[in-house]
């Protein structure tokens, strides 16, 4: 025990905090690869990202650890453990947990870029977090990166000393070692106190199906071992430990005891990762910790939309494959829904708009589901005339008008940084978006990061990429939730041949209902093909149309010469157009493909 | 012969892949010859696929022949009636049977057409198109029609009787009026039959490549010009028997027939089709491929690009499909005394849905489109055909 006390001081853990695509993984690989953690011929790129949609999308989806062993130039060996972070404005609360799980941070910066919205806004979360940061200048191999000038702004605006900071090239593994050797004299070692009761921060945890969940854990305090029975402060759960280990890079690696100052993992044949929320404290039922690590919050999904199989037969499929999903996924929530439109579905609950990409792009995938997605949207609270109050997530459960006292929206408080020669556009764009301006502030000369507080259900319209195009991809974002607050809404209802469709209905601001209900009728009239009658279209709130458009008749289609007995080939083609039919859904008496129902949903007001 | 040995007649399609110039929507198989070798060696190839087939339709009497393209007239006269004496010599071709063949305006003159009647051809069908010079331009047909009256005048002074006329609709530059002028102009010179067919852009086709600039009717013009030809050449005494196909009384083409029919035919030369035996194929679209598979002996070039039985599910699509077609639809007694399967149960309630709004004629005999229908015909089979695939 004794012997593992004196141990902290050769342990150290961090973080690699960064924005998208500086290079936060490709850096972890090279400290795997310069600590011998893995044999270069081990060594897949990004070994971090364990998820195909990780590599590909360069992003980091979940935390991961992992351990290393370094001999220093002082000629000790120490074990150096890596938290991985996400990299994302939707997975803030798990990159805070990941944070308090260590005692200092990698702070990536591209030297080509600079900072960036993610970098700052995970710096002030590692600042928040007690964390010493220890920054890094990547990609000083690119003709365009600019060192000096990237410490200088770092020093500048997160306000720590860079002067002298790594340089290096992860890509090519340049001064990877200078890294290593400030890990240890810039992060400091944990300080733990092995005697007292366990206190063990859950930073992650996943599903495998012989362990049960696999929970990673930063021990604070005490020790854990196996045998142990345990409880988990904030939900009262008690559980009886079968392993714990470390983890290593190529899978888990069993062993005694997991102690103050160490990040390992437990198992305890938990059966879903509901029950081991991040950021709860794991403690001995025995002798409990009086109280629990600071920091815990029930993450809560922000947006909500309703998916439903393209095959209306594969229902079952797409419920088989969300459960799967969230056995490893704490914020995914899903419950039944029925559209008269789309059939049967899961209305389900993601923290942001990846996060529902990520679960989208991952059923189609992994699990081979078409999938039809209704558009997105968030929680609205109402206040009804009976006083009583309701939480709206889905756009055709909301209130009619007149029953309605009060309608709330979520607010966020969203950070922007752009190049200045794009303040104007993405100005305009904020305050198109009923944002209120908060202030702004110059980083640098070129440099400015804008201040608003803008609603929810803006942001998931399409605001990403409306920011994008207007800041020619140079723009970044980052934003928290702020709080509800009342709001003019109304919702929008389509009428194709005048039959309602619950699934294109959503809400909106009083203001903007008139514009967007233009623009989506306008998109509907494109997109559904022709049929055997003339299909009107209707945009109402409540009763009153507000927009209309008419799809024509269908009345010619393709009378083609029927070539020397090519019969085959006429064949083909109704064949195919018969295949193109049995996937329109019926929208009342008008039948519509998927790819049009998508790109009715899919629109945002900069697409032209 | 003993009556169990006879099996139905067949028609024969032969493929001709040349052409003087390639129009810039045509998606048919042909080309521009670079020299006088290749269309010998095509010849050469076509008659000894003809003898190839010889013994199998032995027991076939052939009633129809149809000589299409590319350009068949492109062909000196004397490869075609080497390749018609072939056919004598090689099937069972009656006097009677009605022996087609395409040509384009300005490739055959009087005597080249004379020569043709006198090898046996009696029905000459003449691709005009348009009678619009700017229409003929944006097509890139490299003819006029001042050159189709003249071959026309040429046709009937070398004996041809049966004419078909082919015209276009929905083509660059057209108008309703422009078109309707086309109607007129032909009709004075009175063809025994004229086939109106609608532009369908190919891909891979000049006109797919620049179809945004291609100054195009719309559907909704394509669709009147359609109506009021219907109608027009119907006051000029040609009754539509065929959703593109018209004719003076007695003059339907029994080529064509036969393919609406599901009768069986034999294609003969590069990307023909067949229907033989119960089996539909196609030959290769690549001239040296056919030609190499032909001539060389032992290869082991199949020259069948795609090959398909129809089974009696496909056959029955096919029969509905095809016969729905024809302006006589498909009859229900005909349709179950061939299939022995009721057509209501099949097909016919799926149809009379489309009764109620006039696109489906149901006289409890028959079922047929009316013009509306036949106009949205792949829409409307789409949905009732089974092509294969479970609902």
């Amino acid at each position: 025990m004794n012997e593992k006390a004196g141990l902290q001081a050769l342990i150290r853990n961090f973080s690699i905090i960064a924005h998208i695509d500086h290079g936060k993984s490709t850096l972890a690989d090279r400290l795997l690869e310069a600590t011998g953690t893995v044999a270069v011929r081990d060594m897949e790129e990004q070994i971090l990202d364990n998820m195909d949609l990780e590599r590909e999308r360069g992003i980091t989806i979940k935390a991961r650890a992992v351990r290393m062993n370094y001999r220093a130039r002082d000629g000790k060996d120490y074990v150096f453990n890596l938290i991985d972070t996400p990299g994302h404005v939707d997975f803030n609360y798990e990159v805070s947990r990941s944070l308090n799980a260590c005692e200092g941070a990698l702070l990536v910066v591209d030297a080509t870029q600079g900072i960036e919205a993610q970098t700052l806004a995970n710096a002030y979360l590692a600042v928040d977090a007690g964390l010493e940061i220890v920054p890094v200048v990547n990609k000083i191999d690119l003709p365009s990166a600019d060192v000096e000038g990237c410490r200088k702004e770092i020093e500048d605006i997160i306000g720590i000393p860079a002067e002298g900071c790594p340089a290096v090239s992860a890509k090519l593994g340049l001064n990877i070692e200078d890294v290593l050797e400030a890990v240890i004299t810039d992060i400091p070692a944990p300080k733990g106190d092995p005697e007292a009761p366990l206190k063990a921060l859950i930073f992650d945890s996943y599903y495998d199906s012989y362990l049960g969940v696999v929970v990673y854990i930063r021990v604070v305090d005490g020790v854990l071992r196996p045998g142990d029975r345990i409880r988990l402060m904030s939900s009262g759960a008690r559980f009886d430990i079968t392993a714990v280990g470390y983890m290593e890079p190529l899978g888990l690696s069993p062993s005694d005891s997991v102690s103050a100052g160490e990040v390992g993992y437990f198992t305890a044949s938990i059966k879903t990762v509901t029950d081991t929320r991040v950021g709860d404290t794991v403690t001995l039922d025995c002798d409990p910790a009086d109280t629990p690590l600071p920091g815990f919050q029930a993450v809560h999904p922000m947006v909500f939309a309703g998916i439903y199989p393209e095959d209306g037969a594969r229902y079952g499929d797409l419920r088989d494959a969300l459960e799967k999903l969230r056995l490893n996924d704490a914020s995914l929530t899903f419950e039944p829904e029925t559209s008269t439109a789309l059939g049967f579905g899961f209305r389900c609950g993601f923290l942001g708009l990846l996060h529902m990409e990520i679960i989208e792009e991952r059923l189609e995938r992994e699990f081979n589901l078409d999938l039809i997605t209704t558009a997105p949207s968030v929680i609205y609270e109402v206040t009804m005339r009976d006083g009583s109050e309701r939480k709206i997530d889905n756009p055709s459960s909301f209130p009619a008008g007149d029953s309605v006292t009060e309608a709330r929206e979520p607010i966020v408080k969203a950070s922007i940084i752009t190049p200045s020669e794009y303040v104007g556009g993405l100005m305009d764009l904020c305050q198109d978006r009923r944002g209120i301006f908060a202030d702004m502030k110059y980083l640098d000369e070129k440099r400015v990061e804008l201040h608003y507080e803008l609603p929810l259900n803006e942001i998931i319209y399409d605001f990403f990429d409306a920011l994008k195009s207007r800041s020619r991809g140079y723009a970044s974002l980052d934003y928290e939730f702020s709080e509800y607050r009342p709001s003019k809404l109304v919702k929008l209802d389509f009428l194709l041949n005048g039959e309602q469709v619950d699934a294109l209905s959503f809400i909106v601001h009083e203001e903007k209902a008139y514009a967007r209900a233009r623009k989506i009728a306008e998109r509907l009239k494109e997109n559904i093909p022709r049929q055997l009658f003339e299909i009107p279209i209707q945009a109402a709130i409540g009763s009153k149309i507000i927009a209309r458009e008419t799809v024509k008749a269908l009345r010619k289609d393709v009378l083609a010469k029927c070539y020397g007995g090519d019969i085959t080939r006429k064949k083909k083609l109704l064949e195919k157009q018969k295949e193109g039919k049995k996937k329109m859904r019926k929208l009342g008496s008008v039948q519509v493909s998927p790819e049009a129902f998508m790109a009715v949903l899919r629109l945002g007001d900069d697409d032209s | 012969m003993a009556l169990t040995n006879a099996k139905p007649p067949i028609g024969i399609y032969i493929h001709i892949p040349f052409c003087r110039s390639k129009c810039e929507y045509c998606d048919f198989c042909s080309f521009v010859p670079n020299n006088i070798s290749v269309i010998e060696h095509y010849t050469d190839s076509l008659i000894l696929q003809m003898e190839d087939w010889s013994e199998k339709c032995k027991n076939r009497r052939v009633d129809s022949v149809y000589i299409g393209g590319g350009t068949p007239t492109y062909l000196d006269p004397k490869h075609i009636c080497r390749i018609l004496n072939a056919l004598y010599d090689n099937f069972k071709v009656p006097r009677s049977a009605e022996i087609s063949i395409e040509c384009n305006p300005a490739t055959a003159d009087f005597k080249s057409l004379r020569k043709l009647r006198a090898a046996g051809i009696n029905r000459l069908s003449i691709g005009l198109q348009s009678a619009n010079e700017n229409e003929l331009r944006a097509l890139g047909r490299t003819h006029t029609f001042k050159q189709f009256c003249e071959t026309f005048e040429n046709a009937r002074r070398a004996g041809f009787d049966n004419i078909n006329v082919d015209i276009m609709y929905g083509i660059p530059e057209q108008t309703e009026k422009s078109f309707a002028y086309t109607l007129s102009e032909v009709t004075k010179l009175s063809p025994e039959h004229i086939s109106l067919y609608a532009l369908k852009i190919e891909d891979g086709t000049p006109f797919a490549l620049k179809k945004d600039s291609l100054r195009l009717p719309d559907d909704d013009a394509v669709y009147e010009m359609y109506v009021n030809a219907v109608k027009y050449l119907e006051t000029r005494g040609y009754e539509r028997y065929e959703i593109s196909n018209f004719a003076k009384r007695g003059s339907a083409c029994l080529h064509n027939l036969r393919y609406w029919h599901c009768d069986e035919y034999l294609g003969l030369g590069a990307s023909a089709s067949s229907y033989f035996d119960g089996e539909r194929f196609t030959t290769t679209r690549d001239i040296r491929k056919y030609i190499d598979g032909i001539e060389i002996i032992d290869s082991d070039i199949d020259i069948v690009v795609e090959r398909d039985r129809i089974n009696s599910a496909a056959s029955m699509d096919e029969y509905v499909m095809l016969g729905m077609r024809l302006e006589e639809g498909v009859s229900v007694k005909d349709f179950e005394e061939r299939f022995g399967e009721p057509f209501a149960d099949k097909y016919g309630k799926q149809l009379d849905e489309y009764v109620e709004d006039g696109f489906v004629i149901a006289d409890g005999e028959s079922y047929r489109f009316t013009t509306a229908g036949m106009f949205v015909s792949n829409y409307i089979l789409a949905g009732i055909l089974d092509l294969g695939q479970k609902d």
